[in-house]
């Protein structure tokens, strides 16, 4: 126990005396991630505000068919202007986000009270296109009803009769659900920074180490490899909780300055960031074991460091699992790693309570990882190999 | 007191399997000086390697007063100063943070490692740069902290591989004279070196290794009357059979 102390507090004065990595390593994220989140939200809503709120201009080919139309289009704030020669090339070549074809025989159907087709031009493929595509739809289906309502009237039919069933919603999710859902990248940042954020200090201490040639002797002395490891791996996790806590802290200030936005009314108190600070905990055991275990099993620092964009792609996994098939919470999904993880900052961002049982599960689980990871590592920490290079 | 019998150690390589160590046997009583003399590559390192417990024999054995390296390795890491090729010394710490790091690993409370450490800073001269962070230390005073590193527990066997590589001359006089006053103390010594005016210096015995084989062991004056030739260098050449990695 005293040899993992003195590991433990051997390494971080080492690392602390390195001044520019210690900031870069801190201070980086914590500087960084909220600059992005805040950015990123702030750019999106400007956009949606400007594409919902601004005049909608609409190239509209054989507008002289549909005169009626035309003037209805302009009462819902879409500018009707001259059509491209080839509309098809045209959004092809994305010039316009969607262009509306009325055909020749609009006008033969619009008199004999038929159903009149318009077409609307668009790419689905593109994300721009989706508000413009959307505020052109939803005026044609206002021009429909209102038509064909007066249509039924002058034939002395009530137009309540066209419609069987009337369906009404309500939005019964919590206000803070609701902004959760804006967070959804939240949790892969936090479990990111848990995973790998003291990865270049766990690389160096063993592998770099090794290369260096300092493990040699430091594994002749009697003390015992797995302290020695513990010691290591003790104050990677040391490294790995602060620099979590500034991201935390960082989070919690720049959510709170942002007054309004997607992001207000996150549950940003204390108890939220002492139960993520909690839920990152194993995380940064598992990565930090992981690590060491990768470390001590390669020949170099840099063949260690060949693994690290495989690893970052790790977290991602459940997040898309999650949302190509959305699932419900369930209990074992605290025993998968990384998934587990994203449940439980959700859960907390969202403001909901994690019950006694799921913390359970999820410390177990994550705990035991950590361990078994730890024990592997341990054993390559015997290898004849290990100590000598070169 | 350090017994070596019959080693033997191989490595794969590409070309296939290379016998760095191929029976070696020597015994390092205490209160001498050792010296294993062998041009680069004559499997020196492998050999102390195997004697300070980071290598296992593939056959034979060591015994460091009287225990096992393989079998009671903890024991013998207790009695054993180690210092290795590399020095691997860290460059962010002070020298004395690094001699105290070793100490505490060692299990030494506070007040043995300063003490221990004042000796060996007046022992090896290091007054100057004993507070100062490694990084940029020239490759005497690096040598020097290494050495202090391995000798703070007062260990009763001490293996030195090439202590006086790259030193100049003045540093290399005052080491000497420095392992001779760990002789005097009644340690038991063993320096590796491919420099033979050095081992024939220094060491009471001196053993010749070439590709991974003993080939003589005595005295110098012993090996110099069984090769018949006057001086040591030409000693050593006749009983390696060849002159390659001779340095003067």
């Amino acid at each position: 126990m005293k040899t993992v102390w003195t590991v433990m507090r051997k390494e971080l004065l080492d690392f602390f005396r390195d001044r520019r990595t210690m900031m870069l390593g801190l201070l980086m994220a914590p500087l960084l991630f909220p600059a992005l989140i805040l950015g990123m939200g702030a750019m999106a809503e400007s956009r949606a505000r400007t594409q919902l709120e601004s005049t909608l201009e609409v190239p509209v080919s054989g507008a002289e068919r549909a005169p009626n139309l035309v003037a209805y289009l302009e009462t819902r704030n879409i500018e009707v202007i001259d059509p491209p020669e080839d509309p098809h090339t045209a959004i092809r070549e994305q010039r316009y986000d969607v262009i509306l074809d009325i055909p020749v025989d609009y006008p033969e159907s619009w008199r004999q009270s038929r159903p009149a087709l318009v077409e609307v031009l668009y790419d689905s493929s593109r994300q721009d296109s989706r508000i413009p595509v959307r505020r052109v739809e939803s005026a044609l289906r206002a021009y429909s009803r209102q038509v064909s309502a007066m249509r039924l009237v002058v034939r002395g039919v009530d137009p309540a009769l066209g419609q069987a069933v009337v369906s009404g919603r309500r939005d019964l999710s919590t206000p803070e659900a609701r902004r959760g859902m804006a967070l959804s990248f939240l949790p892969y940042l936090l479990i990111l920074s848990a995973f790998l954020g003291g990865a270049y200090l766990v690389i160096d201490i063993t592998a770099g180490e090794r290369e260096r040639q300092s493990l040699e002797p430091l594994l002749a002395t009697p003390s015992a490899r797995e302290a020695i490891m513990s010691g290591k791996i003790a104050a990677a996790c040391v490294f790995g909780m602060l620099s979590l806590l500034l991201i935390l802290l960082s989070f919690k200030l720049s959510f709170q300055f942002a007054g309004s936005g997607p992001f207000r009314g996150v549950d940003v108190s204390f108890a939220a960031m002492a139960k993520l600070l909690a839920i990152l905990a194993p995380m940064v055991l598992i990565g930090t074991t992981l690590l060491t275990l990768i470390s001590a099993s390669v020949k170099s620092v840099k063949e260690a460091q060949s693994y690290m964009s495989v690893l970052m792609l790790l977290p991602i996994i459940p997040t898309v699992i999650l949302l190509i098939s959305p699932v419900k919470n369930q209990l074992w999904m605290f025993a998968v790693p990384f998934l587990a993880q994203n449940q439980a900052i959700l859960m907390v961002l969202r403001a909901e309570t994690v019950e006694p049982l799921e913390w359970l599960v999820y410390l177990g689980a994550g705990l035991g990882l950590g361990l078994l990871l730890w024990l592997i590592a341990a054993r390559l920490y015997h290898r004849e190999k290990l100590a000598i290079s070169g | 007191m350090i017994q070596v019998e019959n080693l033997h150690k191989t490595f794969k390589a590409r070309t296939g399997l290379v016998r760095a160590v191929d029976g070696v046997s020597f015994e390092a009583p205490d209160g001498r000086i050792t010296g294993l003399l062998g041009p680069n590559g004559a499997g020196k390192t492998t050999t102390l390697r195997m004697l300070y417990t980071l290598m296992r024999p593939e056959q034979g054995r060591v015994l460091v007063d009287g225990h096992d390296v393989v079998s009671d390795a903890g024991r013998v890491r207790r009695s054993l100063g180690v210092l290795p090729d590399a020095r691997g010394v860290y460059k962010r710490l002070t020298a004395r943070e690094n001699i105290a790091y070793f100490g505490r690993l060692h299990g030494l409370d506070e007040a043995t490692v300063e003490q221990r450490t004042a000796q060996l800073v007046e022992a090896l001269q290091m007054e100057d740069f004993i507070d100062r962070q490694t990084e940029g230390f020239s490759q005497g005073q690096r040598t020097k902290t290494a050495i202090a590193r391995a000798l703070v527990h007062d260990p009763s066997n001490v293996i030195l591989d090439e202590p006086t590589n790259g030193l100049d001359v003045m540093t290399t006089r005052g080491l000497r004279e420095f392992l001779k006053t760990l002789k005097a103390q009644g340690r038991c010594v063993i320096l590796s070196s491919h420099i033979m005016q050095e081992v024939g210096l220094l060491c009471d015995h001196i053993v010749i290794i070439a590709k991974g084989k003993v080939m003589a062991q005595g005295s110098a004056e012993q090996l110099r009357r069984t090769s018949g030739e006057d001086n040591l260098e030409d000693a050593f050449v006749r009983l390696i059979g060849s002159d390659e990695g001779l340095a003067a």
